[in-house]
This record gives structure tokens, C-alpha cells and sequence, in this order.
């Protein structure tokens, strides 16, 4: 908790005084300050640790030392304190008899004397909430404990919790009562057996009684031996380490008395199949490991997984590939023209191949980065660059060397669409902005698909409609283009649950398709996007829904 | 009304038994929540035969917990004291409710505490007042005997130079009561003490603007034979003290440097520093970074600073009254609220942890009282004739009084909702089908039953945009699932969080409840309004499903534990047997410690040799001793503490086990920390990927420090990289290293001693907010509950007003909040209306404005009943509607993207190119703010 506990006593000569006191100290943490404003109170704080604050903290023990007794001593002055920390939070619990932030030494001044001669409790030993926002608010509790040797056999005492946090400190109330209870209980008794075992051996009220009473005398007559320390009172040498772990413990109980549970949302599918992905890869490096024990082997899949841990695309950054490239979904668009762009993404929401061929593969690549983010992360399967060609099922995108020769299935196959990049011949190599690919290339569209691309899917209808729309940045667009991809995973899941978890009728499915929006205008390449999509959920979701089913179709059938 | 109540119910139980199963769930889900409210024998006999029939609608529970009490909380068990301590003469009793008897012809000597409410009924104490003809006559006699001990307890012995309000609580031993009471300095006179910050400055103007409720309640006549003059009664009290500066040490009195630190760090809770925007890494960074300001706010390490409205003064001012400011200035007021608490053990038990639990609630309550109490003295000095103007004030004050002990009563009495379902669904994981099925049977009869309105979708729009608490629980995690991979996982960040810089989690889930996660800060309350009981339960339960919170988990000692480590002198008064578990006390202690001291002794102290060694230190601590001038918190330190928190942690997820999915990546994941895979989200435009670099030396288990700095800096830089492009001043490097030196504070190497074990049961929390302020259907409006079905809105019309312009003077979330507002369903009349406090005037006498209709939230609610009607397993539509409502989490997004760089904003190029219609603006605008709170300032 953030707080402090601190053992404070009337002491007969000096009035009140801090005993001891335990702090917790919290790991540093970096604030998130307000760009140009410094932190509040900082310069504040530099004086005291600097200045007054230190002069004060020695004055004031220097006043107090010379002005000291047994009876408002803890820990000599030498004594370097006591300190535990707890090993999970890094929160130290730091004892001395002051405290040693100098910001709380006159809070923890000012709660003592409140709490031992200004307020009143009835009785005068019990609990008592006060404070005020300029100072810090208390629980204190007071307390007696024997002592043959002092006025009315007695003295007073009181155990203070200090916090900033008003509320917190009002609701953890019973349970402060509840320990510090015990640990003043635990105080008293102990120092009863004491007062008991004393008063055996020398009766002080017949002692008392029996002497001559003078006004003049008394008060020097006393000061000699009523000064006892907590110590001497209760015969327990290791008490103020004792007090030290029992204060501890209970500012570190104190603020895990309660916890919270909080929820946040469960992970999107992009998330599930990249973690899915980094770990099928970490298996397989592992497997060659054992295999070949090459060490060469390790360190390349160390630096595959550092990538796959920042979960980028699995292949080539954009920002690491050398020479012209696409930047954005709208540059690919500008460069391809509005209607050779809608036929390439449209083959690729349909999960058809998708081939680049040409010379500079950092073109390609960039083409491919730009391209995925249309699709769920599961659904792409690239092989970036090859000097042959790959089939369908092993990758939608495929990047091509120019004299890769496509296989006859492939061209004539309505499933694939080709992008021929033909660089475009010049006298001599002027640094030409990467924006003007045009300047470089030249792109050509092949497809054997006979299929009108202009009427669906609504998913990318509404991208275009983004992308041609120049107010938005491009950062927009993104968030765009996520929203409907989300958007259209969520109507994936439910077609998945529906048709291949629960095997329902055509019927059945067409009913859901209405209600998911997919049907109506471009309703067949809706419909073929989610099956498409549907190849892209996580492993892990798919089974979750597979084992979750019985249960649930058990429930329903009773 | 129970002889009502116990016909109905034994009728549900008959179409039961008729074999209605659509019929029985209701009759089910009816009779339990009102056995509650009834606690009829024979009733719940019949319930239980119910129950057996019904298992697999039924989620066991204990039935009755919707109430704290365990008996009748009586009326009179709340006494008021108001008292004067002025320097000239001294301390007066002002008010004792103890002393003030009611005389009325009709009802001699009928103090209207006697008749506590019973549990079926409303308390009626105000309503009563003010329905009879003649006013309450009353009689005040001496005060009671204690009051002088009282007074001192109020006021202290020794008179404080604090200029602003204070609060204490007192535990009176015998008779057992507690008193809370807040002493105030006076004001007299129109004109306010300057302060030299604006916005301390306004939270004193809008102190001083009184709400205007007090008009509205029936104004008590005067009657004509007064028995005893106030002033007289008052006078015999001569106790006085001089007031005296108390011996603070001076810097933290600096009052200019106090301004200037409140100033800042309110202004700094006031608007939240922008959250991650661009980066999708943070899922709970909203709520991460609420819980964070809180922390610091309120962090002793820096020292005293007070955070706003310390100025509470008792305000007094009035045109008539001249005084000299000089001499009042040292006049305080102190308003006193005397609870008895119950004599049995476990009712006084129960009863001190509600209202501990609930203070901030009880407090809000007092200063209504204390605004009362003012406005009645004022009122009652422009009487002239003395007897009269007794009469007014002890009519006025008793009136007040009369509101305070109805609140807490109903606070403390009001039937709950028994199953909230969000929190039910986290707590109860294994009931999730059940829960599910429940849960949308019941939405579904709701959208059947106002359909042509479209009730459940105006309900549902406003309750999404107001109580924002859903936001975090829909941000995806960026954090690999531990368990079941498409439930949603506990937040590992705040939970790490809680632990190293601890916030008060009550403060964090009354916050949840009310909804106060946006920017600016608003409260927002619900109440359904509707004379079919049933509907209106039906609309609470589903609601409670929307309206969300953090479920809070208590940890206490076992009873009975032998070592308490609240105990320092075990080891002289218990058994010594039980001694080993505690790491001291061995039989011959100095001669395996002693090496480990040989080096350092002639720098010790003998009282430290006394001290120290062997006792606290065996074998296994040597280490820790030796390497003590290393700081680093020793790894073997980790095997012996108990980490209770850990338990619970990302293992009990948002449903059942599938071991044969989960387990894998468990497994897998196991080996490395979590944090450490932040996901980043690469759309169009890759951003460079931050390095890792420190985070191969950190384990799962060696987390501490480390992983807890690691974290800060996560977050926080996520949180600073979307301040500015600037933001230069960003890595406060000597703030930093100035904690870090205290945080090390090596120079005297202090003796490390080991944390005491302790053993902790972990239970869930019982007086938390999420159980107590989702109600249920209540005999009567209630002004604190963030849900609750009331009968008749007559009272709800008086009073509400009032109520919002309180909370936004009194917020008992304590912190600044900018407007109140109240969400009114009415299931008679199937409308919802959004009242606030800052419209007053309405069109047309209507408390509130009409809410529109979100077509995102409208085909999000078809849809997944649709799904439901399709008979597809409850548990997806669920997990559908999650789903669901994450697509408007990431419209919002979108929304805060495309406003960062506009000024003015085009309603139709936001539908035409991002899909938002005009009707969505309002949700996806509040949903926007919680993780950029720019989003408010362009949209006003």
C-alpha cells in the first residue's frame, strides 16, 4: 500500500515523538510527463532533497538528540535501519526511527502529534481516521502500555498509517483495526508479563506511597528512570526488528487486500495465427537443431523468431528493401491505374494465385506487403521470389524471375492472374524518385478469368472508396481497411460455426448470409471471400469451436 | 404490498407446475429475486421444489445475497450532531437529533425513527413530512450527555490552523457507534477568497452554486408554540480552546507552493495525457493508464498534494447578515453523523465493512447534508421572531436529516441484481452456458416486447455510450491467450500494476461503473422506470450484462492462524513449536550468523548486535546478508513468499477448459514472459520495429523489477510516442534518477530481513461496488446506484435534477468530473431519455432529451438474437456479440484517426468513407475518447 506505518509515544518529558517508522519505497518509474511542463512539484522536491529539506531533517534531529531520551528512542542514531523488500514487485520496506524521505518527515511529525494531543478518543485508546489534504490522512490507533516505573503505571502510545489516498485509507479500515489490533495486543501483553514480573520483585505503589512527596524534587526525581524504552518494557530485544517485518507485512497485505480482474478482449485472429505461425516455426528449428546440430542453423532462427516476435510479415520489411517500391495501397493503385488495381485485389479477396513476375524482387516484395494487408494474416501464403514455379496450394502470392517459364493448368486456370514487370529501357541511370514507377515499369495484367470484377465483394467496394477519397491519409485508410477486415472475419466465424462446425443446410446458410450483409449486389464474391477467409482462422479458434460445440449442442438438446 | 407480492409469486409457481418450461424461467428467475425482498418461509419452501425441477436454467447461488443486512437496520440508529466552535463563545451544540422530539396531535410523541420501514416498503421519511397537512412541530430538549465528549472528539483538543474542510471517523467502544464528522470554517459574506489558479477557481464557483432541489421539497410551516429556544439550549456549553498552528516543519505549509503543485497535478487528472493512438500494442491502455495517474496521484513519495476542492468552506453568506469578516473567519462548524452499530457481532461485523467499504458513497451523502444544514441557517435568520425561526431551522434540518437516513437506508437495504451477468460470467466461469442461454433468452423477450420502438436499442446506444467500462474489455489483447484462446484474458499489465505501485482497485471499479473512463471525466447512472416488475427485471439483468466493471478478489488471513505477522512478539507468547515456519528463533542462533557480521561489527551499534543477528537471520538468509550491498532483490527470496495474486492470474479465463488447444501454446509460452511479445500491427504502413534487446535476460519467473520497469517504459512510451512529434522533454531522466537514488538509498546499507510469510485465503470481495451499486427493483429511486428499476418515477422527477448537480459538486469517485448524467428507461412507456446536468431546460417539461437510435448498435443486437433464433449454441452468440461490439472499438479508431487532423469534420464524407453513420457519431465519439481524448475537444 502506499503508505507508511509509524510507532509514535507521548513521552512524559518530551511530549510526542516517532518512534519508528516503515516506509515502502516503489521501484522508480518513469512519469508520463507532459511534453514541457515539468513534473509537478519537482523543483519543489530538488529544495528539500537539497536544501531546507535536508537542514530541516537535521535540525530537527539535531534538536531532537540533544533534547532525546531512552523513552523516544528506537534505533540508535547510528544504526543504519532495517530493510526487506519484496522480491516480486520490487517494493522496499524501508524502517528507521525517521522516515527517510524528507517530504514525510513532517507528515509523519504532524500525524504523531495529532494523533497523541490534539485528538480525543474516548477512552483514550482506540481508532481514529483525521487528516486533511495539506497533510497526509491518518489511521491512527492509540494505546497503552505498562510500565511500573511511569505515571500511573502506565504510557501512551499510538501506531499511525499514513496515506495520500483518502478513500483508500477510510476502506481499509477494518482491516488495519483487525492487525494492528493484534500487533498492539501482542505489545501489551508482552509488557504486562514484564510490568507483572517488576511489580513481583519491587512493588512501586507501596515504593510510591511510602516516600515523601516534594513538588521541588519530583520532576528530576522522575526523569531519571521513567524514561524507559519500548524495549526495556517489554523485554524483547528484537523488537523493533520484529515491528519492522510486522509493519511490513502489513503494508504489503494492506495494499493486495483487495485485486482486481479485469478483462480485455481476447486476441484478434491476426494476432492468434502470428503467434500460431512463430510457434510452428520455433518446432521446426528446434527439429533441425537436433537433426543437423548446426549452430549456424540456430542463429538464423533466432532471427527469424526476433522478427516473427515483432510480428511483422514473415518475409522482407519495407523499409529493408533497396530501390523503387510500393508504399501504400493508394501508390499501388495510382501506379496500376484504377481498373487494372480492382482486378488485382479482387483476385486476391478471392484467394486466387497471384503472380509478379520480374526482375526486381524488392519491387515484388513491396507489391506483396502492400497487397497482404487485404487479406487476414492467415490467409497469406507467399513465396516472395523463386526461380520456379509454385503451385496454387502452396502459396496466393508468387513472386517470379522474368524468364520463369507459367505452366499452361496455370495461365489458362480462371484462379490465377499474372503481373508482368517489364522495365522500361533507358539510356543511362538518373536517380529517379520512387514515386515514378511508371518511369521504370511497366506492368502487365494476364487473366484467364472471365468473371466480372466490378460488381463485389462489398469489401472492396467500400477499400475503394477509401482509397480514392484524398482527404484521408493514409493512416486512415489503414484503420479503414482494418475495420472492414474485422469486420468481415467476424461474418467468416459465424459462416464457419454455422456451416462447417454445425453442418447446416443450404437454406439454413442462406438465412445467415442475409443476415450477415453478404448478400444482394457481388453476393457470389462474398460469398467465395468468406470461404476464402474461412481457410485463414486460427487453429486454435477452429478447435475452440469444434470442442465448445458439443457443449453447447448438448445444452440445447436437453 | 408482501400479501401482494407472496399471491404473485405462488401464481408463477402454479403455471410452473403446469408445465409452462417458457413460463417456469420466468416464474424462476421472478420468484428468486423477490424472496429476497420478501423472505417468506413458506415461499421459498415452494422455491426450492422449483429449483429441482428447473436445475439447468438455475445457477446456484445464494439466493439472498442481495442485501447486507443480516436484520432491520433501524433509523434512529443515525443521529446528527451540528456544533459551533466560535472563538468568542465558545463551543454550542447547533443540532442534536437526539434532543429534538416531534410533537403531533395525532401521533403523540411519535418520533417518526420508530418506524423503521420494513423491508418491502419504501422508506418514506421526507415524503411523509411533507404529504401531511400540518408540518411536524418539534420539541428540543436538552442535549444528551455525551455531547461534550463529542464536541471534543469533533473538534480535537487543541484547535487546527487548517483552513480547509476535515474529516474524522471515530470508533465510540460502548454503546459501539461510529461518528464521521467534517469540520468546516465559515463563510459569511458574498465574496470569494481569491485563489491564484483558474481551475481551483471554478471548482469554488461551482461550490457555490447551490443545487436548487431544496426548493422542490414542501416548505415546513411555522407552528405557533415553540417549547425552547435554540440559542438558550445551546449556550451552556463554555468549553474553549485558542486555536493553535500546529508544529508542522515548514515546507510543506508553504501555501504558494501548495497552489502551484494542486494546480498541475489536478489539471493532470482533470484531462488524461493521451493514450496510444496510432498503436494497437496496448490493449488496456486506457485502463492501465486511469489506474496509473491514480497511483501517483495519490503516492505518498510525493509528499503532500493536495489534489482539488480543499477549499470547503461552510458557506453562510447572506445579503442580511453583516459581520465582521475578521472575527468569523475563526468560527467552524462541525457536522457530525453518529452511527450505533448493531449489537450482534456479525451484524456490526457486516455492517462497519459496508459502510468502510462504501464511504466515498456515505460522504457524497453528508455533503448534501451539510449543503441542507447551511441553507436552513441562512434561511432561518431572516426570521425575526425567535421561536419561529427555531421551528423553521429544526423543520428544515430534520427534513434533511430526514433525506440522509432514507439514503443510507436504501444504500444499505435496496435489493440487488443476484446475478449480475458480466460479473457472474467472469467469476463463474464453468456456469458460462447457462449464464449465456439465460442471458439472451431474456434480451431477446426484451426486443420482442419493444420492437416497434426499438426500445432495446435506444436503451442499449445510450448505455454503450455512456457507461464506457465495455471499451477495455473488447480491446484486443496483444498478449498471447494463456487458456482457452478465444476468451478474453485477464489484463497481465494492470495486474502487474496493482502490485508495485498499488491504487485503491474500489476507486477503479466505481470508476468502471459509472462509466468515468472518458474525456472529459462524466459519471453516468441508469435507472429503469416500469410497473411490470418483471419487464424491468428482465431490462436489469440485461443491462447488467453491458454495464461493466472489474470483479474484485479479496485476500485475508485465515481465521485462526497461529502466526500473524501483524503479531512482533511471536516468539515470546505463542507455542514455539509453530516457530520454524517463521525465519527466527533458532536454539543456538549467533554461530552460523556471526561470520556473515564479523566485517561489519565494529560499524554496529550494540543495541543492533543485540538486535540482529541469529534471531532474524538463519541459514538461508546469510546470502541475502552478504549481498546486501548489492540491491538487486535477491532471487531466493521468490521461493518463500506467497504470491497470492498470482493465483488467479490469466488462468481463470472467459470460459471453459480446452486443454487439448490451449496446452500447446501453454506450453510454449510458459518459457518467456509475455510482455515481451507485444504485438504491433502493421497496416499499410510498417513502422520500425522496436528492439527487444533487454529482454532476453528476463524469464517468466525472474520477473520483478525488471519486467515492472520494462512495463512502464512499454507503456508509457507508447503513451508519449503519440503526444507530439516534440516530445523532447518526454524521458525525464533526472526525475528518474532522483527515485532511483531513493528508491536505492544504499549509503547506510540497512539490514535486509526477510517479508514474513503470510498465507492468504483468496475469496471474492463481498462489499464491492460491482455487488452493491447494480440494483435491483427498488421500492424506491435511489441516487447512487449505477442501476436500478424503481415503480414510479414521481420521485425520480423531484429529485434527480438535484442529484446530478450534486454529483458533479460532490463526486464520489473523488476526482473532478465534468458533467452527470442519467440514462431513464421507461418500460411503460418504452422510451429513453438522457438527462444531464448541465441542460436544465427541456423541451416540453421532459427531464431529458430523447436518445437516437445507433444503427450500429441496432443491426449489431438484431443480428446476434437473430443468430440466437437460429438456434446456434449460446456461447457463440456470445462470443459474437463480443465480437461485435470490438468492430465499434475499431470504428472508433478509425473515427480518432480521421479526426487527429481535421478542424471541422464532415458527417457525410464519414459515412461515405468510413462507414459511420450520423447516428453513430455520439457512441463512437464517447468510445473514441477513451483512448484519444482529443477526440471531445474537436467534436465540441
Amino acid at each position: 500500500m502506499n503508505a507508511l506505518v509509524a510507532l509514535c509515544h507521548f513521552c512524559e518529558l518530551h511530549g510526542p515523538r516517532t518512534l519508528f517508522c516503515t516506509e515502502a519505497v516503489h521501484p522508480p518509474s518513469p512519469s508520463p510527463a507532459q511534453p514541457g511542463s515539468a513534473i509537478p512539484g519537482d523543483r519543489d522536491r530538488e529544495g528539500d532533497r537539497e536544501g531546507e529539506g535536508l537542514t530541516m531533517r537535521a535540525n530537527s534531529s539535531a534538536t531532537q538528540r540533544a533534547d532525546m531520551c531512552e523513552g523516544c528512542r528506537s534505533l540508535p542514531a547510528s544504526h543504519p535501519g532495517f530493510v526487506s523488500v519484496d522480491s516480486e514487485t520490487g517494493i522496499r520496506y524501508l524502517s528507521h526511527q525517521h522516515p527517510r524521505q524528507p517530504q514525510l518527515f513532517s507528515v509523519v511529525r504532524q500525524a504523531c502529534v495529532r494523533s497523541l494531543s490534539c485528538e480525543v478518543c474516548p477512552g483514550r485508546e482506540g481508532p481514529i481516521f483525521f487528516g486533511d489534504e495539506q497533510h497526509g490522512f491518518v489511521f491512527s490507533h492509540t494505546f497503552f502500555i505498562k510500565d511500573s516505573l511511569a505515571r500511573g503505571f502506565q504510557r501512551w502510545y499510538s501506531i499511525v498509517v499514513v496515506a495520500m489516498d483518502r478513500i483508500y485509507l477510510i476502506n481499509s479500515w477494518p482491516f488495519l483495526l483487525r492487525h494492528l489490533r493484534l500487533t498492539i495486543q501482542s505489545l501489551q501483553n508482552t509488557a504486562l508479563k514484564v510490568f507483572d514480573s517488576e511489580q513481583c520483585v519491587c512493588p512501586q505503589r507501596a515504593v510510591r506511597m511510602n516516600s515523601a512527596f516534594s513538588p521541588a524534587v519530583f520532576p528530576h526525581q522522575r526523569s531519571g528512570n521513567a524514561a524507559r524504552s519500548l524495549t526495556s518494557l517489554t523485554q524483547h530485544q528484537n523488537l523493533w526488528a520484529s515491528l519492522h517485518s510486522s509493519f511490513s507485512w502489513l503494508l504489503k497485505a494492506c495494499g493486495s487486500r483487495l485485486t482486481e480482474k479485469l478483462l480485455e478482449g481476447a486476441p484478434t485472429e491476426d494476432t492468434l495465427v502470428l503467434i500460431e505461425r512463430q510457434t510452428e516455426q520455433e518446432e521446426e528449428m528446434s527439429g533441425w537443431d537436433g537433426a543437423e546440430g548446426g549452430g549456424s542453423n540456430s542463429q538464423s532462427s533466432q532471427s527469424e523468431n526476433a522478427q516473427a516476435k515483432d510480428f511483422q510479415f514473415d518475409d522482407g520489411r519495407q523499409e529493408d528493401l533497396i530501390g523503387p517500391k510500393f508504399k501504400s495501397l493508394r501508390h499501388l493503385r495510382q501506379v496500376l491505374g484504377t481498373t487494372d488495381f480492382r482486378q488485382l485485389t479482387w483476385h486476391v479477396l478471392m484467394g486466387n494465385q497471384v503472380i509478379w513476375r520480374g526482375a526486381d524482387p524488392g519491387l515484388i516484395q513491396s507489391a506483396f506487403n502492400v497487397l497482404k494487408a487485404l487479406l487476414p494474416v492467415g490467409c497469406v501464403r507467399a513465396v516472395p521470389y523463386s526461380p520456379q514455379y509454385e503451385e496454387a496450394y502452396r502459396c496466393n502470392f508468387l513472386g517470379l524471375s522474368p524468364d520463369v517459364p507459367i505452366p499452361a493448368h496455370v495461365s489458362s486456370s480462371e484462379f490465377s492472374v499474372l503481373v508482368d514487370v517489364l522495365n522500361v529501357e533507358r539510356g543511362c541511370v538518373i536517380p529517379v524518385s520512387d514515386d515514378d514507377l511508371l518511369s521504370l515499369y511497366q506492368f502487365n495484367i494476364s487473366s484467364a478469368n472471365t468473371q466480372p470484377t466490378d460488381k463485389g465483394p462489398t469489401l472492396l467496394n467500400k477499400i475503394e472508396v477509401a482509397l480514392s477519397n484524398e482527404n484521408l491519409s493514409v493512416e486512415v485508410v489503414s484503420l479503414c481497411l482494418l475495420c472492414l477486415k474485422e469486420e468481415w472475419m467476424n461474418k467468416v466465424k459465424v459462416l464457419f460455426k454455422f456451416s462447417k462446425v454445425d453442418g447446416r443446410g443450404k437454406e439454413d446458410t442462406q438465412k445467415v448470409l442475409a443476415l450477415l450483409g453478404a448478400t444482394g449486389p457481388g453476393e457470389e464474391d462474398n460469398v467465395r471471400l468468406l470461404k476464402f477467409w474461412m481457410t485463414g482462422l486460427s487453429k486454435l479458434y477452429k478447435s475452440h469451436l469444434m470442442t465448445a460445440v458439443r457443449g453447447g449442442e448438448r445444452t440445447l438438446s436437453q | 404490498m408482501p400479501f401482494d407480492l407472496e399471491n404473485l409469486l405462488i401464481d408463477k409457481v402454479r403455471t410452473h407446475f403446469l408445465g409452462e418450461p417458457d413460463e417456469c424461467t420466468h416464474a424462476c428467475m421472478h420468484t428468486h429475486s423477490l424472496c429476497s425482498v420478501t423472505s417468506g418461509i413458506l415461499l421459498r419452501m415452494k422455491i426450492k421444489s422449483l429449483k429441482k425441477t428447473t436445475a439447468r436454467w438455475f445457477i446456484p447461488e445464494d439466493a439472498l445475497r442481495n442485501s447486507w443486512a443480516s436484520a432491520e437496520f433501524d433509523l434512529a440508529q443515525i443521529r446528527l450532531i451540528v456544533y459551533q466552535d466560535c472563538e468568542r463563545r465558545g463551543r454550542q451544540v447547533l443540532f442534536d437529533s437526539k434532543a429534538i422530539h416531534k410533537l403531533d396531535a395525532s401521533e403523540p410523541t411519535a418520533d417518526e425513527t420508530k418506524n423503521p420501514p420494513n423491508r418491502s416498503g419504501a422508506c418514506h421519511i421526507g415524503g411523509q413530512a411533507s404529504e401531511k397537512d400540518k408540518p411536524p412541530t418539534y420539541q428540543y430538549t436538552r442535549p444528551a450527555s455525551d455531547v461534550n465528549m463529542l464536541g471534543e472528539m469533533m473538534f480535537g483538543s487543541v484547535s487546527m490552523s487548517y483552513k480547509g474542510s476535515t474529516l474524522k471517523i471515530h470508533h465510540i467502544r460502548s454503546p459501539p457507534q461510529l461518528m464521521v464528522s467534517k469540520v468546516f470554517s465559515t463563510r459569511f459574506g458574498s465574496s470569494t477568497s481569491g485563489s491564484t489558479n483558474t481551475l481551483q477557481d471554478s471548482f469554488e464557483s461551482m461550490s457555490q452554486t447551490f443545487p436548487s432541489h431544496t426548493s422542490s421539497i414542501g416548505v415546513c410551516r411555522v407552528p405557533s408554540a415553540p417549547l425552547l429556544c435554540l440559542a438558550r439550549s445551546a449556550s451552556f456549553f463554555a468549553a474553549h480552546s485558542n486555536p493553535v498552528d500546529m508544529p508542522s516543519r515548514g515546507h510543506s505549509e508553504d501555501g504558494d507552493s501548495g497552489i502551484a503543485r494542486s494546480a498541475s497535478l489536478s489539471s493532470l487528472l482533470a484531462t488524461p495525457l493521451p493514450s496510444p493512438g496510432s498503436s494497437f500494442s496496448s490493449g488496456c491502455a486506457s485502463s492501465y493508464q486511469r489506474r496509473w495517474l491514480r497511483s501517483q496521484a495519490t503516492s505518498l513519495q510525493h509528499g503532500p498534494m493536495p489534489r482539488w476542492s480543499t477549499e470547503e468552506m461552510f458557506n453562510l453568506s447572506d445579503e442580511s447578515c453583516s459581520s465582521n469578516p475578521a472575527m468569523v473567519r475563526r468560527k467552524k462548524i462541525a457536522i457530525s453523523i453518529i452511527i450505533s452499530l448493531p449489537e450482534r457481532e456479525e451484524e456490526n461485523h457486516n455492517f462497519q465493512e459496508f459502510f468502510f467499504s462504501h464511504f466515498p458513497l456515505f460522504e457524497s451523502h453528508m455533503n448534501k447534508l451539510k449543503t441542507a444544514i447551511e441553507r436552513a441557517m441562512i434561511v432561518c435568520r431572516r426570521i425575526a421572531e425567535s421561536s419561529q425561526r427555531v421551528q423553521v431551522y429544526l423543520c428544515r434540518v430534520m427534513e434533511a436529516l430526514g433525506e440522509f437516513r432514507m439514503t443510507v437506508w436504501n444504500l444499505y437495504m435496496a435489493p440487488r441484481i443476484s446475478e449480475p451477468v458480466w460479473l457472474s460470467m467472469i467469476s463463474q466461469s464453468t456456469e458460462r452456458n447457462l449464464l449465456c442461454q439465460r442471458f439472451l433468452k431474456e434480451m431477446s423477450l426484451l426486443m420482442e416486447h419493444g420492437a416497434k420502438s426499438q426500445f432495446l436499442s435506444a436503451l442499449l446506444t445510450a448505455v454503450l455510450t455512456h457507461h464506457l467500462a465495455w471499451v477495455p474489455t473488447v480491446m484486443p489483447s496483444s498478449l498471447p491467450p494463456i487458456k482457452p484462446a478465444c476468451q478474453k484474458p485477464a489484463s497481465q499489465t494492470v495486474d502487474l500494476l496493482a502490485k508495485s505501485h498499488p491504487y485503491n482497485p474500489l476507486w477503479a471499479q466505481l470508476g468502471d461503473l459509472y462509466g468515468a473512463l472518458g474525456s472529459p471525466v462524466r459519471v453516468c447512472r441508469t435507472v429503469v422506470v416500469g410497473r411490470r416488475r418483471e419487464l424491468v427485471q428482465r431490462v436489469l439483468y440485461v443491462l447488467s450484462y453491458f454495464i461493466r466493471c472489474s470483479d474484485l478478489q479479496e485476500h485475508v488471513q485465515p481465521q485462526g492462524q497461529m502466526n500473524n505477522p501483524a503479531n512482533p512478539c511471536t516468539s515470546q507468547t505463542t507455542d514455539p513449536t509453530s516457530e520454524s515456519e517463521r525465519t527466527n528463533e533458532k536454539t543456538d542462533p549467533l554461530k552460523p550468523s556471526l561470520s556473515v557480521f564479523e566485517t561489519s561489527e565494529k560499524a554496529l551499534n550494540s543495541d543492533l548486535g543485540d538486535a540482529i543477528p541469529g534471531t532474524f537471520v538463519d541459514q538461508n538468509d546469510e546470502t541475502l546478508l552478504t549481498d546486501r550491498k548489492s540491491t538487486n532483490p535477491s532471487p531466493s527470496m521468490e521461493s518463500t513468499t506467497v504470491r497470492p495474486e498470482c493465483t488467479e492470474m490469466g488462468q481463470e479465463c472467459f470460459g471453459e477448459d480446452s486443454d487439448s488447444v490451449g496446452g500447446g501454446l501453454e506450453h510454449i509460452l510458459a518459457n518467456q514472459s509475455p510482455l515481451l511479445h507485444r504485438v504491433q500491427f502493421h497496416i499499410g504502413s510498417p513502422r520500425e520495429a522496436e528492439n527487444d534487446g533487454q529482454a532476453s535476460g528476463l524469464t517468466g519467473a525472474g520477473y520483478g523489477r525488471g519486467l515492472d520497469r520494462k512495463l512502464h517504459q512499454r507503456i508509457l512510451s507508447d503513451i508519449r510516442r503519440n503526444e507530439s512529434s516534440d516530445s523532447a522533454l518526454g524521458d525525464s531522466d533526472d526525475d528518474e534518477t532522483s527515485q532511483q537514488e531513493l528508491y536505492m538509498s544504499t549509503e547506510q546499507n540497512p539490514f535486509e530481513l526477510p517479508l514474513p510469510n503470510y498465507q492468504v485465503e483468496s475469496r471474492a470481495s463481498v462489499n464491492h461496488f460491482g455487488c452493491s451499486l447494480l440494483g435491483g427493483y427498488c421500492p424506491q429511486y435511489m441516487p447512487d446506484f449505477a442501476l436500478h428499476g424503481i415503480s414510479s418515477d414521481l420521485r425520480l422527477k423531484q429529485c434527480l435534477m438535484a442529484d446530478l448537480e450534486h454529483t458533479v459538486l460532490h463526486p464520489a469517485l473523488d476526482e473532478p468530473v465534468a458533467e452527470a448524467l442519467c440514462i431513464v428507461a421507461d418500460t411503460d412507456r418504452l422510451s429513453v431519455q438522457v438527462v444531464t446536468s448541465q441542460r436544465r431546460v427541456c423541451e416540453g417539461g421532459r427531464m431529458g432529451r430523447d436518445v437516437m437510435v445507433s444503427n450500429l448498435i441496432h443491426t449489431l443486437i438484431t443480428s446476434v438474437l437473430q443468430l440466437y433464433a437460429y438456434n446456434i449454441a449460446t456461447d457463440f452468440c456470445v462470443m459474437h456479440l463480443e465480437d461485435r461490439l470490438q468492430e465499434v472499438y475499431f470504428k472508433s479508431r478509425s473515427l480518432a484517426e480521421y479526426l487527429r487532423g481535421q478542424t471541422r469534420v464532415h458527417v457525410k464524407e464519414l459515412g461515405l468513407a468510413l462507414g459511420i453513420e450520423s447516428s453513430d457519431i455520439p457512441l463512437l465519439a464517447a468510445v473514441a475518447s477513451t483512448h484519444s481524448p482529443y477526440v471531445a475537444q474537436i467534436l465540441l
